[in-house]
């Protein structure tokens, strides 16, 4: 029993770190139909900035420990909004309406060019914030002993899941959005400023992706590469999920927490392999993925 | 030519790019050490300089540097050592990228020697193609023990310690450890890959030649750079080890401690990695502060032995980078130093059968080596033979930023840490029969 108990547990947070990572990807792929391959690199500048000044403010003792929560979230945002916004009006502008192969090798062209980037600015050094983990304690539930940060992540996660449907589905600018995603054209024809629509769905993709990679510096080593790392992870969660479903990132984050947990804990030498057969089964039954939409091709 | 117009701002944005690309795609390349024209011996070291064992290929990098510089002095003192040329590239830590690379050093360069490689992954691959092109290859960081048994040959080298040793220290402080605390439960947690398995096989071999009896009470592959532990530390919670022993390295390994400390794991267990856990970005990264029973080793460190050689290596090491060494950095100073050694041995001849001649059985004295010890190259299994220190940590401010080294030394001997001749036979037996194969 207690093994079923460690396996939801543990299941939930791996899901609610994986959503937090896929869902600015498929937030950008739904509206922009960009499958962005930099989207790992948002995760690694989110991670390396928290870890940077989160590290320099925890090791300095300048101030109270709520405060470096806030510049977690603050630098996070701050990092999502220069690089999304310097990325979308720098680059991405002028390809809009190219073909998607296109777009795929631009964004990995992105994706190798921060990589590097990062690698100037904060070197090859791995940085330790783990001061936000530890500083939070653990809770214990169902007599297992859980890090009140992971609880606090699967928190965010649902919050952030929900805010992100709740304005899709019930404020004006969500309709605005939906109608884009919907016919791009149409909703042009009615009006839409569809290039602004864009800059916002792509800063708004990219803070997620920042603000992800923050809320997991503290829980690992921050080093080169580990944005390469997490896009493939958070490809399969979108892909298992239907590619642009908020809903069905968060059900294939789930699916992939859950199964991994528990094939960690029953069947450790099957734990990569469950990942990959979990997508593997949904696209063998449904190809578009467990939301996705059957759409006829425009000729 | 309104479509041109329309096509320009993407052409130009895509050259960008791609010009962007190549700038960085050849960034990884670095070239140490005397010219071309001028160079008895031509280096094409691999390392990885992009991802997580970043660190590592720069360290490997500064190692060779201050092995070059060594020698200039030695060479400037009048002594008889060869002029290198050491050319490194980045291998991105994959098999099929860096054995191209290797392919490259050897068709355009005229390397004469391959060397480094973090990964085993990548060196067993390299290792192939040093043994099909007859070029000899010295392995500087690597652990896995079967690049010098089951896959070893004639023209592989390998100059930093490998699992099998790490994990014999192991077994024999485990032993040591049952005899005091009657520890019975293992458990074991390794990177889903070549050195995973392989130090898990080395770690129980060797406790089965110690006569340790144990119940192996679970074992636990994550993928590499796994970020999330949390359900590995749960399971291991469950099991209800009294002793883990972890071949994870580097990030993957303080992320493992850093979401383990404040569980209940180690109020229950004892944590153990015998063949990284010393090093120094570990280390580092514990503060002032380390989890409760940690053991730990490494195959190289800062404050042991406490020799001038040592002292030595490691404020050079300090002055050229402004940082302390990880272990790698000890292993590429070591490829530097052996094949010089190994040219003076051979009376300045630096062809490949005469340095494979000259570094067979070839002693050298080294920073790991204790005093008294001294490295030997094995000449069957051209596996270097070190002593291992494993200990616990303990505060030390004598290397910032770390605030904690290691301490309560435990030594062993190389001697003592050999698989007994019937295992060895047996491995070596499992080569590949070519005439390029040493085995018996």
């Amino acid at each position: 029993m207690m093994s079923l108990y460690a396996v939801l547990i543990d299941g939930a947070i791996y899901a609610s770190w994986l959503f937090l990572v896929a869902a600015g990807l498929t937030v950008i792929y739904g509206v922009m139909r960009i499958l962005n391959m930099a989207h790992g690199s948002f995760y690694a500048i989110g991670a390396y900035a928290a870890a940077s000044l989160v590290g320099w403010y925890f090791n300095n003792g300048i101030g109270p420990v709520w405060v470096g929560y806030l510049m977690m979230l603050g630098c996070a945002l701050a990092a999502g909004l220069v690089v999304g916004l310097l990325i979308e009006r720098g680059l991405l502008r002028f390809m809009y309406g190219r073909d998607e192969v296109l777009m795929v090798i631009i964004t990995y062209a992105l994706l190798l060019i921060l990589e590097d980037a990062m690698k100037m600015i904060w070197g090859v050094n791995p940085y330790f914030a783990y001061q936000p983990y530890a500083e939070m304690g653990r809770s214990v539930l169902a007599g297992l002993k859980v890090s009140n940060y992971d609880l606090m992540l699967v928190g965010v996660s649902l919050v952030l899941g929900l805010s992100l449907w709740l304005w899709l589905e019930r404020t004006h600018q969500g309709k605005v959005l939906r109608a884009v995603i919907h016919d791009r054209e149409v909703a042009q024809a009615m009006g839409v400023n569809v290039r602004r629509v864009f800059t916002l769905v792509f800063i708004l993709g990219t803070v997620l992706g920042t603000l992800a990679g923050a809320l997991t510096a503290p829980a690992i080593s921050v080093a080169p590469g580990i944005g390469v790392e997490i896009i493939v992870l958070a490809f399969a969660v979108v892909v298992i999920g239907g590619m642009g479903s908020i809903e069905g990132a968060a059900l294939g984050a789930l699916l992939v927490g859950l199964s991994r947990a528990a094939a960690v804990h029953y069947a450790p030498q099957f734990e990569l392999f469950v990942i990959y057969g979990v997508m593997a089964l949904v696209l063998a039954v449904r190809p578009q993925g467990l939301f996705g939409r059957v759409l006829a091709r425009k000729i | 030519m309104q479509s041109s117009f329309s096509r320009l701002p993407s052409l130009i944005a895509l050259s960008v790019l791609l010009l962007g690309f190549a700038c960085t795609a050849d960034a990884g390349r670095v070239e140490l050490g005397a010219a071309a024209t001028q160079a008895d011996l031509t280096l094409g070291c691999l390392y990885p300089m992009t991802e997580r064992a970043a660190i590592y290929g720069q360290d490997s990098i500064a190692g060779i540097q201050v092995a070059l510089s060594e020698l200039q002095g030695l060479r400037e003192a009048g002594e008889q050592v060869p002029r290198m040329r050491v050319i490194i590239d980045d291998d991105q830590s994959k098999a099929s990228y860096g054995t191209g690379l290797a392919r490259a050093f050897i068709r355009k360069d005229g390397v004469q020697v391959l060397c480094g490689m973090v990964s085993s992954g990548v060196a067993i691959a390299v290792s192939q193609l040093a043994r099909e092109q007859k070029v000899l290859m010295i392995g500087t960081d690597h652990a896995s023990s079967r690049m010098s048994l089951e896959n070893g040959h004639r023209y592989y080298f390998r100059v930093t310690n490998d699992t099998w040793t790490s994990m014999a220290a192991g077994a024999r402080y485990l032993k040591d450890l049952q005899a005091r605390t009657g520890w019975t439960r293992l458990a074991f947690i390794g990177p889903d890959y070549e050195y995973g398995h392989v130090s898990r096989d080395d770690l129980h071999e060797a406790l089965r030649q110690q006569g340790v009896k144990f119940d192996d009470v679970t074992e636990l592959w994550p993928r590499l750079y796994e970020p999330d532990y949390s359900a590995y530390i749960a399971a291991l919670e469950q099991a209800k080890p009294d002793i883990i022993v972890s071949a994870l390295w580097g990030g993957d390994f303080h992320a493992f401690v850093k979401q383990a400390a404040g569980t209940r794991l180690f109020e229950t267990s004892r944590l153990a990695n015998f063949d990284t856990g010393g090093n120094y970005d570990f280390l580092a990264s514990l503060g002032d502060k380390a989890p409760p029973g940690l053991i730990l080793s490494a195959r190289h460190h800062n404050n042991f032995p406490d020799t001038a050689r040592n002292r030595a290596f490691v404020e050079r090491f300090h002055t050229l980078t402004g940082r302390f060494p990880t272990y790698a950095a000890q292993g590429a100073y070591t490829g530097v130093m052996i094949l010089a050694r190994a040219s003076q041995k051979a009376a300045g001849a630096t062809d490949t059968e005469s340095l494979i001649r000259a570094l067979e059985g070839l002693e050298i004295a080294l920073p790991e080596d204790p005093p008294g010890f001294a490295s030997r190259i094995d000449p069957l299994t051209h596996q270097i033979q070190q002593t291992q220190a494993v200990g616990t940590p303990v505060p030390n401010n004598d290397y910032p930023p770390a605030r904690l080294m290691l301490g309560n030394w435990q030594l062993y001997s190389a001697e003592e840490l050999q698989p007994d001749p019937a295992t060895r036979a047996r491995r070596l037996a499992q080569q590949i029969r070519n005439p390029e194969g040493h085995a018996p």
